[in-house]
C-alpha cells in the first residue's frame, strides 16, 4: 500500500517555467479577485458612519464571533442537516489554510511542510497532513450533500431560480477535495502526482476571483458582520443629527448596513420563517437585503437616490409584523429590524408613506393618549369599575396597562385577572392615572416625532410618581419601555406579568388539570426578550403543556406586532389564521397566550367558542391562574425571595 | 395661489374640563390644547390646492403664547409661513371681536382664498369665518368639502342636509368654511418638524390691529352637560314593541 509513503501531493521539484507560470497564475487571480472585490470594500467604507455604534463591550463581541463563526452554532441549531454539513465544509477550509499555503509554497520551492523530514517537524507535518485528509473527507461528502439539497431536492426558500454559480462552486470545491485525498495515493515525484498538484492549483486559483462575485463573499464578510453586529435583538439605531430621517436614500446607508448587504449568502432561512413571506405577502426579508445590495451595486451609497423604488418596494417594507424571525434567523448576523425599521423612518419621516389607517392611527397619538383611538376617560371608567388603585408612589408596583389592557373588552379582562392575582399575593401595585400609549407601534412603523413625544411623556410621568418598577400584561410595552425609550431618559425597571408569577409560583394555585393547553411564543417576549421558560413553567401548574409545531425561537408570529394591528386588511392569508390553525391541530382545548395582540388576533381566527365548534379557548396565562385562584398552591420550596415579599 | 388659513387652538378633545371659578369659561390651567379639528381639515384643504397649483399657505391664529405650537404643528404639515396676533384677552372679545383681528392681519397679504373651519370644537359659534368675509367684503360659502380651482376662479362642493350636496363657483378672492371629513388629514412629520424650525412666524399685537370694542354678544354661564340616561323597556309582543320603538324613533328621538 503506498498510503503511509505518500507525499501527500507535494512534488519537490519544480522547473523553472512551473514557477513562472504558478506565480503569474496566483498574481493574475488575487488581481482580479482584488478588482471584485476592492470597489465592494469601497463601496461600505464609502457608505455613512454608525450613529451610536460602539466597539465595547468587546467580550460579547468575541464570544459572538467563536459561538456563530468558529462554532457555526446558529447555522447547525436551525438547520441541523444542511447545518452539519455546513460546518464541516467551513471547518476544513480553515484546516485547509496551512496545507494551502504551502501548497503555494511548494510551487514556489519554498514549501514547509515537508512529512518526509525528520524529527518534530516532520512528525507535525505527517499529522496535520492526515488530520487535513480527515476533514477533506467530511468535507467532499457534505458539499456533495449540499449540492444534491440544492439541485435536487430544491426548498422552497432558496428561490425558484437554481444558482448555477453554486453548483460551479461546489464543483471546485469537491474537486480540490479530491485532488488532495487522491494525492495521498501516489508516490512523490510521479506524473500523477504533478497532475494532481496542477489540477489543485487551478481550481485554486478560479475559486478565489469567484468569491466576490457570487454568494461566497460571505466567507471573506461574515465573520466581520457577525464581529460587527449591533449590541442588541433590533437594536433601532438613533438619528445621527436634524437631516437624518431614517432610511431614505444611498446616502443614508450607514457601513454596517452595507457590509451585511453584501454579506447574505442568499440561505433564505429569513424568507423561510417570514410570516409576511409564507402568507404570500410582497414582503420577502431576502430580497428586501439583496434589493440594497443591488442599489449599492447600481447606484452606491452617498447618493440621493431613494431606496425605496425600483430595489424595494414601499408597500413590501410595510408589511412586516416585525416579528424577528429572519434576523434570529439570519446565520451570517444580517440585521433586518434596524433595515426595514429604517427604510420605513426614512418614508414616515419625511411623510413619503401615504396610509389611509397608518395616518388616522399616527393623528390619533398625536393628539390623544392611545392608539385604539378611544376617549381616556373610557380608561377611567374601566379603572373605576375594576377598583383598580392609582399608583401614589407608596406602592411597589406600577401596573402598566396598556392600550389594549385599558381600552380593548378582552385585554381588559386579562388586567382584572393579573390585578386580582396580585391582590391574591399581597403584593402592593397602583396604575397612572396618565398612562399614555408607549408608542410601540409608532416606532415599529417609523414615526419618530410621535415615538418621542410619547416616550417624553411618559417618562415624565413615571418620574414625576417616582415609579421604580413597571410590571404589563403586554410585551410590546415591555420591549418599548425597556430599550426604546432609552434614546430619550432612563427608563424604570419594567417586567412582563409571566416573568412576575414565575418568581411567585410557589404562591399560585397548581390545580394540574388533565387539560392540554398549548402556548404561544409573543415574538416580543421570546425573540425580543428571551422569555422562554417563565409562561411554560406556569401552563404547567394549570394544565398538560403541548407544544405547537413551531415553538420558541422558532415561534410564528399572530400578525400584530409592528403596527400591523392598526393598519389595514392583508392581502394574501393572514398570518394570525395561519398561526390558529397550527395552533389547534395540536389538539389542545385551550391556547395560552402571554400577550392581549396574540390573544385577541388568536380569538377572532379561531372564533368564539361555541357548543358547536371545537374550537379552542383562547386565554391569557393570567386569566388560567385566576381561574383557579383560591385552590391549593405548589409549594414544593420556598424561596427567601418569597419570603421578603411577603412580608412587605 | 396665496392662502391663508385662519386656525384656532382649542382644548384637546380628551382634556378633562372642568368650569373656572367665575362660571363664565373654563377653567384653562393644567389643560392641553390642540389644532381645532375643522381648521385641520381647512389646512389640509390648502395645502392640496397648493400642491396641485403652486403658490403659497399662510396660516393665521390669534391666541396667547400656546398659540405658537399649533402654528409650528401647521408649519411643520407644509404651510409657508405664519403670523401670530398676540392676544391674551381673548375672552373678552366676541366672534365679531376676533374676526376683525383677523381681517386686519389678512388685509395687508392680499391674498387669493381664505379658508377656516367651519366652526370651533370649543364654542361652535360658526360665526368668524362668515364674518371676516363681512369684513374684508368677500364673497363666501360655508360648510364646504372640496374646492377646485378653475380659470373663472374656484368651484366648490358645499355639504347640504340629509347627504345632499350642492356645487358652487365663485371668483376669488373669496372666504370659505370647510366642513370636517373632505380630506384625509395628512400626519406631521418629523423633517416637518425640523424644516418648520427655520420658516418665518410673524408676531403682531393685538392691541395694536384693532382696539377691544364692548363685545355685542357675552357668555353669561356655561355648563357641564348633565348626563341623562333614561331606558324604557317598550311592552307587548316583538310586534307591537317593534312598532312602538319605530313610532318613537321616528317622533321622539327624529332619527329616522
Ligand atoms: S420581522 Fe418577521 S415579518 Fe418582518 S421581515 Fe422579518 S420575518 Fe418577516
Ligand atoms: S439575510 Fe441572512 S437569513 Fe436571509 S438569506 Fe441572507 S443570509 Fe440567509
Amino acid at each position: 500500500m503506498i498510503l503511509p509513503h505518500a507525499t501527500l501531493a507535494e512534488p519537490p521539484h519544480f522547473s523553472v517555467l512551473e514557477r513562472v507560470v504558478f506565480a503569474a497564475l496566483v498574481i493574475a487571480s488575487a488581481v482580479s479577485f482584488w478588482q471584485r472585490f476592492g470597489p465592494i470594500v469601497r463601496k461600505i467604507l464609502q457608505s455613512k458612519k454608525d450613529p451610536g455604534f460602539r466597539l465595547a463591550p468587546i467580550g460579547r463581541r468575541v464570544w459572538d464571533f467563536f459561538s456563530e463563526v468558529l462554532l457555526q452554532s446558529k447555522v447547525i441549531a436551525q438547520r441541523p442537516l444542511p447545518g452539519l454539513a455546513h460546518a464541516f465544509v467551513f471547518w476544513s477550509f480553515l484546516g485547509f489554510a496551512l496545507v494551502t499555503l504551502n501548497h503555494c509554497a511548494v510551487g514556489l520551492g519554498i514549501g514547509f511542510l515537508n512529512p518526509e523530514s525528520q524529527g518534530l517537524s516532520g512528525l507535525f507535518s505527517r499529522l496535520y497532513f492526515y488530520l487535513a485528509a480527515v476533514f477533506a473527507l467530511l468535507c467532499a461528502v457534505s458539499i456533495t450533500g449540499l449540492f444534491v439539497r440544492r439541485f435536487f431536492v430544491r426548498p422552497v426558500w432558496l428561490g425558484k431560480k437554481v444558482s448555477i454559480e453554486s453548483g460551479y462552486i461546489a464543483f471546485l470545491i469537491f474537486a480540490l477535495m479530491a485532488t488532495y485525498l487522491a494525492a495521498f495515493f501516489t508516490t512523490d515525484a510521479s506524473p500523477a502526482a504533478r497532475i494532481l498538484w496542477w489540477i489543485h492549483t487551478l481550481a485554486l486559483v478560479v475559486f478565489l476571483p469567484l468569491i466576490p462575485h457570487t454568494k461566497h463573499l460571505h466567507l471573506v464578510l461574515s465573520p466581520a458582520t457577525i464581529f460587527l453586529s449591533r449590541e442588541k435583538f433590533s437594536d433601532i439605531p438613533p438619528l445621527a443629527n436634524d437631516e437624518d430621517f431614517g432610511l431614505v436614500a444611498g446616502q443614508d446607508l450607514t457601513q454596517i448596513v452595507s457590509l451585511q448587504a453584501y454579506s447574505c449568502v442568499e440561505c433564505g432561512r429569513c424568507t423561510e420563517h417570514c410570516p409576511a413571506a409564507s402568507t404570500g405577502k410582497a414582503l420577502n426579508p431576502k430580497d428586501v437585503i439583496l434589493g440594497l445590495r443591488s442599489y449599492l451595486n447600481e447606484i452606491g451609497p452617498a447618493t440621493e437616490e431613494p431606496l425605496l423604488g425600483k430595489h424595494n418596494s414601499q408597500e413590501a417594507i410595510f408589511q412586516c409584523t416585525t416579528c424577528g424571525a429572519c434576523e434570529f434567523q439570519c446565520p451570517v448576523g444580517i440585521e433586518h429590524l434596524p433595515i426595514i425599521v429604517g427604510l420605513r423612518r426614512g418614508a414616515v419621516n419625511t411623510g413619503a408613506w401615504e396610509d389611509e389607517r397608518g395616518a388616522k392611527l399616527f393623528n390619533q397619538l398625536e393628539r390623544g393618549s392611545n392608539a385604539l383611538g378611544m376617549s381616556s376617560a373610557e380608561r377611567d371608567k374601566f379603572i373605576q369599575k375594576e377598583s383598580l388603585p392609582i399608583f401614589d408612589g407608596t406602592q411597589e408596583y406600577c401596573l402598566w396597562l396598556g392600550c389594549m389592557g385599558a381600552y380593548d373588552p378582552k385585554g381588559r379582562e386579562i388586567v382584572a385577572a393579573f390585578a386580582r392575582i396580585m391582590q391574591h399575593l399581597g403584593t402592593s401595585y397602583g396604575v397612572m392615572s396618565k398612562e399614555k400609549c408607549t408608542g410601540d407601534p409608532v416606532r415599529r412603523l417609523g414615526n419618530d416625532l410621535v415615538f418621542q413625544q410619547l416616550a417624553e411623556a411618559n417618562l415624565e410621568i413615571l418620574a414625576q410618581n417616582k415609579v421604580k418598577k413597571i410590571v404589563t400584561v403586554c410585551p410590546h410595552c415591555v420591549r418599548t419601555i425597556q430599550e426604546d425609550w432609552k434614546a430619550y431618559g432612563t427608563p424604570p425597571e419594567v417586567e412582563h406579568h409571566t416573568e412576575f408569577l414565575a418568581r411567585h409560583i410557589t404562591q399560585l394555585p397548581a390545580v394540574k388539570t388533565k387539560e392540554s393547553i398549548v402556548y404561544h411564543d409573543p415574538c416580543y417576549l421570546g425573540r425580543y426578550r428571551d422569555v422562554y421558560d417563565e409562561p411554560r413553567q406556569l401552563v404547567q401548574i394549570t394544565g398538560k403543556l403541548v407544544e405547537a409545531e413551531r415553538n420558541r425561537e422558532r415561534s410564528f408570529c399572530c400578525g400584530a406586532g409592528g403596527g400591523l394591528a392598526f393598519l389595514g386588511e392583508e392581502s394574501g392569508e393572514r398570518v394570525s389564521h395561519a398561526r390558529a390553525q397550527e395552533l389547534t391541530a395540536t389538539g389542545a382545548k385551550t391556547i395560552a397566550t402571554a400577550c392581549p395582540f396574540c390573544n385577541s388576533m388568536f380569538r377572532d381566527a379561531v372564533g368564539e367558542p361555541n357548543g358547536l365548534s371545537a374550537a379552542p379557548k383562547v386565554l391569557d396565562i393570567a386569566q388560567l391562574i385566576d381561574s383557579h385562584l383560591g385552590e391549593p398552591t405548589l409549594r414544593l420550596y420556598t424561596r427567601k425571595s418569597d419570603e421578603d415579599h411577603r412580608s412587605h | 395661489m396665496k392662502i391663508i388659513v385662519a386656525i384656532k387652538q382649542v382644548p384637546d378633545r380628551d382634556a378633562p374640563i372642568r368650569i373656572a371659578a367665575a362660571g363664565k369659561w373654563i377653567e384653562e390651567s393644567g389643560l392641553q390644547f390642540s389644532m381645532n379639528e375643522p381648521d385641520a381639515y381647512a389646512l389640509e384643504e390648502a395645502l392640496r390646492l397648493k400642491e396641485a397649483h403652486g403658490g403659497e399657505v399662510i396660516v393665521l391664529s390669534a391666541g396667547p403664547e400656546r398659540v405658537g405650537t399649533t402654528l409650528r404643528e401647521a408649519l411643520a404639515k407644509g404651510a409657508d409661513r405664519a403670523i401670530h396676533v398676540t392676544a391674551d384677552d381673548l375672552g373678552e372679545r366676541d366672534a365679531l371681536g376676533v374676526a376683525r383681528l383677523l381681517s386686519e392681519a389678512i388685509k395687508p397679504e392680499s391674498p387669493d382664498l381664505i379658508l377656516t373651519g367651519l366652526q370651533s370644537e370649543d364654542l361652535g359659534l360658526g360665526q368668524t369665518g362668515v364674518i371676516l368675509a363681512e369684513l374684508l367684503n368677500l364673497p363666501h360659502a360655508s360648510l364646504i368639502l372640496h374646492v377646485e380651482k378653475t380659470d373663472a376662479g374656484l368651484k366648490v362642493k358645499r355639504e347640504l342636509e340629509s347627504g345632499w350636496f350642492q356645487e358652487i363657483e365663485l371668483p376669488t378672492p373669496a372666504v370659505l368654511t370647510i366642513q370636517s371629513g373632505g380630506n384625509k388629514l395628512r400626519y406631521a412629520t418629523l423633517m416637518g418638524i425640523k424644516r418648520a424650525k427655520t420658516k418665518e412666524t410673524r408676531v403682531l399685537n393685538a392691541a395694536e390691529l384693532a382696539p377691544v370694542a364692548p363685545p355685542t354678544a357675552v357668555l353669561e354661564k356655561i355648563a357641564l352637560p348633565t348626563k341623562q340616561r333614561s331606558t324604557q323597556i317598550l311592552p307587548g309582543t316583538p310586534k307591537e314593541a317593534a312598532a312602538a320603538l319605530v313610532e318613537k324613533l321616528r317622533f321622539e328621538v327624529r332619527v329616522l
